[in-house]
């Protein structure tokens, strides 16, 4: 027979005062562990999000981004006369040439310098990545140094509100818009006219193509025929795929999370074992008595096990809920492969939730197992004259 | 019994729950130091000699923008520079490693470039081997050893910031510096490869004395000021510094991560310790009812309490000691930590919090104490 779960529950709260501090630890363990993976999760997030899955992007064999890749007019003059490209009413190729140009720019309130990813887009490129819309101000005038900032950039940085204006190399370049990318890479964006950007930065050659080719079938020939053409250098994938690989970021602080997980989760096993055999200690008369009255030994060890776990539990949802008060909140930090300021969301997902509980639990009952064996070898007859 | 022996065994007497007490102060020290190191080795880059001494001129526009190689003949001129060298930034993938190869290698003039790595030690031999041969290079041990490369080798690269793959030959296997993974090699190959550009990454200059730095560094930024290729000159150090400076967020994010870290773990020893104390709390009110006084009674709480603390901060902070000491982190981690060093200060750090440990350990037990009858300690079930 086993005891009601009851029973249990009723136990972890009665003990309040002793277990709070193990709660709160295991709380604690359990917020640092799901705050920094809904970081990585952010930055994943924001990659996942960028393109659209009809386009194609190009960029140099070898390049890890898009900004530290080259390509010279003659592969842009060879390759938009390949018959996968889809073509406007007037006959013209749906191919976009962009320049990508790192400035290292200072931050506001001289919070020190980073660098910023310009791109310099042509019309088509825009009409390309819908994902990106203007939320206030106006888009740049071709011919002009006009430069439209990303709203969540505009933030971070000096001189990026409307109207204001930078220098960098040898023009100076005037804001007139904000520009907002729905959750995706392009958040991380400044963008200009595609001509203007490449005299200002003596640019000779592009730094990717993005492409819309025909239909599903182009597009997977368009790769293949880009990849295998000796001519070129280049690589070719879907802009989707791109955007998904541009994760690294997010590893050393997935790693730093697990590591302090693991770490502190030792700590907080040493209180919840502590707790638990207090509440052994405290108890062993009851155990005794529960003994004689027929309890296996089975149904005492599962019984503290619910106790251990719940508490656990408890601890482990209050740290979920205090990393979701960080859930949304933008933050921001140099990403690997561009080499400049990416800006993203903590993102506290259902999987970090389930994880972040899981690992309470378990931390909960291997605090627990022990205290819990010993409770059940107790020699009945001495529990029950025990004090 | 003496004062200290009655301390001594009642510490003792309860084998499991001190060794969980002092090993939950240990563990929390531990990771407070380790992380401690960690965060000072990524946001406080060396600072010995050299790197004030040596200065890095990239282009104002950002780091990713070439300079023109004419600059050189003004910069020559420039009075307290010692030695200067082109320093590009090649970016290779060695070949075999994945997506990320874990050192850097320069494209630098050799003749130029020996005033600056006066602190590498390479054979006599090798380095005239190396300064003969345009498509050699030197590699440093780590590297070496990481890859099992020997003198002769060759490597190759795929350029990912450059389009061009290379083929180098290790002319020499240098040591000494302050940090032994880099590779150098021959700019005229790079450049060669790229159908020469005329542009450089950015250069590299040593100043006559470290008093003179600065002075260089304001002198080379006005040299070029208004030109059509604005430079930003700073010393090695300020320049890692700017690094750092980039990781924004994540940064402040990471050092409040590591507070609430130690205050987790403070909280959970803390209830430990004073679990320890209060499971006695009959006995110290016989020990209140058989005439010890009040202040006696504090004494032992604090003696305890203290000496469990103390015990575990000597097995955290002083085992992170003796452990990354002993350790070669360098090569556990790649390179990614070089020094490791636990300093004093951290050290002081630890056993400071480790003594407020104690002390809030034992505050809980010494009030009840003070406030409880003795009537009233006795009948204490729990």
């Amino acid at each position: 027979m086993s005891l009601p779960i009851r029973y249990s529950l009723r136990n972890a709260i009665v003990r309040w005062r002793s277990t709070i501090a193990t709660v709160l630890g295991i709380a604690l363990v359990v917020f640092v562990f799901v705050l920094l993976q809904s970081l990585a999760a952010g930055i994943e997030k924001s990659s996942g999000n960028t393109g659209d899955p009809r386009n194609v992007l190009v960029v140099r064999k070898g390049a890890t981004a898009e900004s530290a890749s080259l390509i010279s007019r003659e592969n842009f003059r060879d390759l938009q006369y390949f018959s996968e490209i889809a073509r406007t009413a007037g006959g013209q190729p749906v191919i976009s040439a962009d320049v990508l140009v790192l400035v290292n720019l200072p931050r506001r309130n001289h919070g020190g310098e980073a660098n910023v990813l310009l791109r310099g887009v042509t019309p088509r490129g825009m009409e390309l990545r819908p994902q990106v819309h203007l939320v206030a101000g106006r888009w740049f005038t071709p011919g002009k140094r006009e430069i439209v900032v990303s709203a969540k950039l505009a933030r971070r940085f000096a001189n990026f509100d409307i109207g204001q204006s930078f220098k960098s190399g040898s023009a100076t370049l005037t804001v007139v818009g904000w520009l907002d990318g729905g959750g995706s890479a392009f958040d991380s964006e400044c963008w200009l006219d595609a001509d203007e950007c490449r005299s200002i930065f003596e640019r000779d050659m592009y730094s990717s193509f993005l492409i819309r080719p025909r239909d599903n079938a182009a597009a997977t020939n368009l790769i293949r025929r880009i990849e295998s053409d000796p001519r070129f250098k280049l690589k070719a994938e879907r802009e989707v795929d791109y955007y998904r690989q541009q994760t690294m970021t997010a590893a050393p602080i997935k790693w730093l999370g697990d590591f302090l997980a693991v770490m502190m989760s030792i700590g907080a096993v040493f209180a919840a074992m502590n707790t638990m055999y207090a509440a052994v200690g405290a108890r062993t008369r009851e155990i005794g008595t529960l003994r004689v009255l027929g309890f296996r030994r089975r149904a005492v060890v599962t019984a503290l096990l619910i106790e251990g776990g719940f508490l656990a539990f408890i601890g482990g949802a209050l740290g979920c809920l205090l990393a979701y008060h960080w859930n949304g909140y933008t933050t921001a930090t140099m990403g690997v492969e561009t080499f400049s300021e990416i800006v993203f969301q903590f993102r506290v997902t259902a999987r970090l939730v389930m994880e972040g509980l899981l690992f309470a639990v378990v931390v909960g009952l291997i605090g627990t197992l022990l205290p819990a064996v010993r409770a059940a070898r107790l020699p009945v007859i001495g529990a029950l004259k025990s004090v | 019994m003496s004062i200290p022996g009655f301390v001594l065994r009642n510490a003792f007497r309860n084998k499991r729950r001190l060794a969980l007490s002092v090993s939950s102060v240990a563990a929390s020290l531990f990771l407070l130091v380790t992380l401690q190191v960690a965060l000072r080795e990524l946001t406080n880059p060396i600072n010995d000699e050299g790197s004030s001494l040596r200065i890095i001129v990239r282009n104002k526009v950002s780091l990713a923008q070439p300079l023109p190689a004419r600059q050189l003949q003004v910069l020559e001129r420039i009075p307290g520079i010692v030695a200067v060298t082109p320093f590009t930034f090649y970016g290779g993938l060695y070949k075999g490693d994945e997506k990320f190869t874990s050192f850097a290698q320069f494209a630098v003039d050799p003749p130029r470039t020996l005033p600056l790595i006066t602190d590498a030690k390479v054979p006599a031999d090798q380095l005239k081997a190396w300064l003969a041969d345009r498509t050699s290079c030197i590699v440093g041990k780590m590297t070496a050893d990481r890859y099992g490369l020997k003198v002769g080798d060759h490597m190759r690269f795929t350029g990912q910031v450059y389009p061009c793959n290379l083929d180098l030959k290790i002319a020499g296997i240098y040591h000494g510096t302050a940090d032994d993974r880099n590779l150098f090699f021959h700019h005229k190959y790079l450049d060669e490869s790229l159908g020469n550009p005329g542009t450089v990454g950015a250069w590299w200059v040593r100043a006559a004395s470290v008093a003179e730095a600065p002075l260089v560094t304001d002198r080379i930024n006005k040299a070029f000021a208004n030109s059509s290729a604005e430079v930003r000159a700073e010393s090695e150090r300020a320049f890692v510094l700017g690094f750092v400076s980039m990781w924004a967020n994540i940064k402040t994010l990471i050092g409040g991560i590591s507070i609430v870290v130690v205050f987790a773990l403070l909280l959970v020893t803390v209830s430990t310790m004073s679990m320890a104390i209060r499971e006695r709390f009959r006995e110290l009110a016989i020990l209140k009812a058989i005439g010890f006084r009040r202040r006696e009674l504090f004494a032992f709480i604090l003696a305890e309490s203290f000496g469990l603390a103390m015990l575990g901060a000597i097995l955290g902070a002083g085992g992170a000691w003796a452990l990354f000491h002993s350790l070669n982190i360098q090569k556990l981690t790649n390179g990614l930590f070089i020094m490791f060093e636990v300093t004093t200060r951290m050290l002081g750090l630890a056993f400071s919090v480790a003594a407020l440990l104690a002390l809030l350990a034992a505050l809980a037990p010494m009030i009840n104490i003070a406030r409880t009858s003795v009537v009233e300690g006795l009948r204490t079930l729990d």
